[in-house]
């Protein structure tokens, strides 16, 4: 199956303007990203993220290697047709209306104009912004600038979803607001790129993760396969007591296993923030829900943890 | 996968857009109202006619308003428009879609040369309707200086503003050529600026080169002539003033010369933004 983002030896300088003096910004990069799961770029300021998304959606030329989307090269104008993007920190027409805006680039899309106001409408009330759709853009809030921007990526319905920092300024209702989005669009059998330093959000909800530092690749893989201790299980007990402890560790010594530590599971502070702001059911549901299924396969015989 | 086509469909969405944004730019409001302004003053000013009829004089100091702001809103609004994009990131979003860069150049210069267009035309009709208040009220006070009908040629005044029009769109097309390479939106309206400066002069190198001793120098002045529209060409105020009429074979190589430049100005800036990194 052609994968949605085939990335080989992809290398990119930028000249410095003195000489053949040239920063390199990515380099030697090979990247297989199949299709439908929510694969995470990684990696600190300057690591080369934002060049590798540009390079994919054709803003910048590759110095060495190639891309291609859905088997398009990435510098064929066609090779967009199947791509949203939202950038990072959006700014749009301010005076246009947030309907208005993703009119525009739904036409830009070439959107059927029969379609267009039912598929404009949709993915506004899909991103939750029904109520303020005909507001002026430059009334919204960062939050909703990042709903109107995912609005304005999906407006033509592409196969593939780069959000490059998409919860960036969002406050946490917002953010898991957009976490559930995405794990919608994943649902409807897209292919999400997720760029974030929030690396909570990431461990929610990305299947595979690539972690960029000076521009190469130091790791990739499936997220679960990366951050499980592979030797250690845990479980998660009711009605447990400290007394417990001798007799649990003697037992698993008999076995040739050891008992390394008893602790009370925690909730992460988002949850314990979203439970008590009291918004974002679907939010919180949503993520429930995927962290419930993915405790399910993970306390298979095959599986890691137990929780 | 489908084949993306070069389309106008998205070329008129996108000028369709620019305009909307050049539109609600105060700074193209606070020119329009200086520019209506100064136009309107022109009565006030008419004791410095310097011997001038009047008419002439009203209609001198408003074509000279016409080519003054529809000169410095040809080259900052189109500077202006292209580098917001820029720098606001919409550029981004526009082209990160199945859009071909030089739809976005074309629409561009089709969205600041409708905002051109109509601001050509408000100061044109605002300057007629002057003119012919005046000259009515002049036909009052003196009848028989009016014997032969009105001395103003109104065809020729909205002629003129067409043709200025014209020209605008040439500015355009040079400040979109240097903006699509620049870095900066000052460095963009200086250097138009400074180009705008040539077009005006280049007859001087022209009227020159025919006394130049020198073939590499006449090479050098010759090319200059060619790279660089002559906009004395479009200076056809004087006639219009004068009340000579303009004749159409004139019209129609000034729309001709015009045409060619835009096109070529166009496909220049569509050249030079093709591989610009953004």
């Amino acid at each position: 199956m052609t994968p949605a983002i085939k990335i080989e030896n992809l290398t990119k300088d930028f000249p410095l303007g003195f000489g053949h003096l040239k920063l390199r910004a990515v380099e030697n990069l090979s990247l297989d990203i199949a299709d439908n799961q929510v694969f995470g770029l990684l990696g600190p300021n300057g690591s080369g993220k934002s060049t590798t998304i540009k390079v994919i959606l054709g803003l910048l030329a590759p110095t060495s290697g190639s891309c291609q989307i859905f088997g398009t090269p990435s510098g064929d104008v066609s090779s967009r047709r199947d791509v949203g993007f939202l950038p990072e920190a959006p700014y749009f027409y301010r005076y246009l209306t947030g309907y208005e805006l993703v009119a525009f680039f739904g036409r830009i899309c070439q959107v059927e104009e029969k379609r267009l106001h039912d598929r404009v409408s949709e993915v506004i009330e899909w991103v939750g912004l029904k109520e303020a759709a005909h507001r002026r853009v430059g009334t919204y809030s960062k939050g909703m600038l990042q709903r109107i921007g995912l609005a304005q990526a999906l407006v033509h319905d592409p196969r593939l979803v780069i959000l490059d920092e998409p919860t960036a300024g969002v406050d946490p209702v917002g953010s898991a607001e957009i976490s559930s989005l995405i794990l919608n669009l994943k649902d409807q059998g897209k292919t999400i790129i997720l760029c974030s330093h929030l690396l909570g959000q990431v461990e929610d909800i990305c299947d595979r993760i690539a972690i960029l530092n000076r521009g190469k690749l130091i790791l990739e893989g499936e997220l679960s396969d990366l951050v499980s201790k592979k030797d250690l299980r845990s479980l998660v007990v009711q009605n447990y007591r400290e007394d417990f402890n001798e007799e649990l560790a003697s037992w698993l010594k008999a076995r040739e296993a050891r008992l390394v530590h008893v602790e009370q599971p925690q909730y992460s502070l988002d949850r314990v923030f979203l439970e008590h702001v009291g918004r974002s059911e679907l939010a919180r549901e949503k993520l429930s829900e995927r962290a419930e299924a993915a405790m399910e396969s993970k306390s298979r015989p095959d599986g890691g943890r137990t929780e | 996968m489908k084949k993306v086509m070069f389309s106008p469909d998205r070329i008129k969405v996108i000028a369709k857009n620019t305009f909307l944004e050049a539109v609600r730019q105060k700074f193209f409001g606070f020119l329009v109202v200086i520019a209506l302004g100064i136009i309107a003053s022109s009565q006030v000013f008419r004791d410095f006619n310097f011997g001038a009829p009047e008419l002439k004089f009203i209609a001198d100091f408003g074509f000279g308003a016409i080519v003054l702001f529809g000169s410095v809103l040809a080259i900052v609004a189109t500077a202006q428009l292209f580098f917001s994009e820029i720098e606001n990131k919409t550029a981004i979003t526009i082209l990160a879609k199945p859009v071909f860069r030089s739809e976005f150049i074309f629409g561009k210069f089709i969205g600041v040369s409708a905002l051109l267009l109509v601001f050509t035309a408000m100061m044109t009709v605002i300057l007629a309707v002057l003119l012919f208040w005046r000259e009515s009220a002049l036909m009052e006070i003196d009848p028989e200086g009016f014997e032969a009908g009105r001395m103003v040629a109104y065809a020729d005044v909205f002629l003129y503003g067409l043709v200025q029009w014209l020209k605008f769109s040439i500015l355009c097309g040079i400040t979109m050529v240097i903006a699509s390479f620049s870095n900066t939106n000052l460095y963009s309206v200086i250097l138009s600026f400074v180009v705008l400066l040539i077009c005006h002069l280049q007859y001087l190198a022209r009227d020159a080169w025919t006394q130049m001793d020198f073939a590499l120098v006449q090479v050098a002045v010759f090319m200059l002539a060619t790279v660089f529209p002559n906009f004395q060409v479009f200076n056809i105020g004087d006639q219009v003033a004068l009340g000579e009429s303009i004749p159409i074979g004139l019209t129609v190589r000034i729309i001709g010369y015009a045409l060619a430049y835009v096109v070529v100005f166009n496909l220049l800036a569509v050249f030079s933004f093709r591989k610009r990194e953004i």
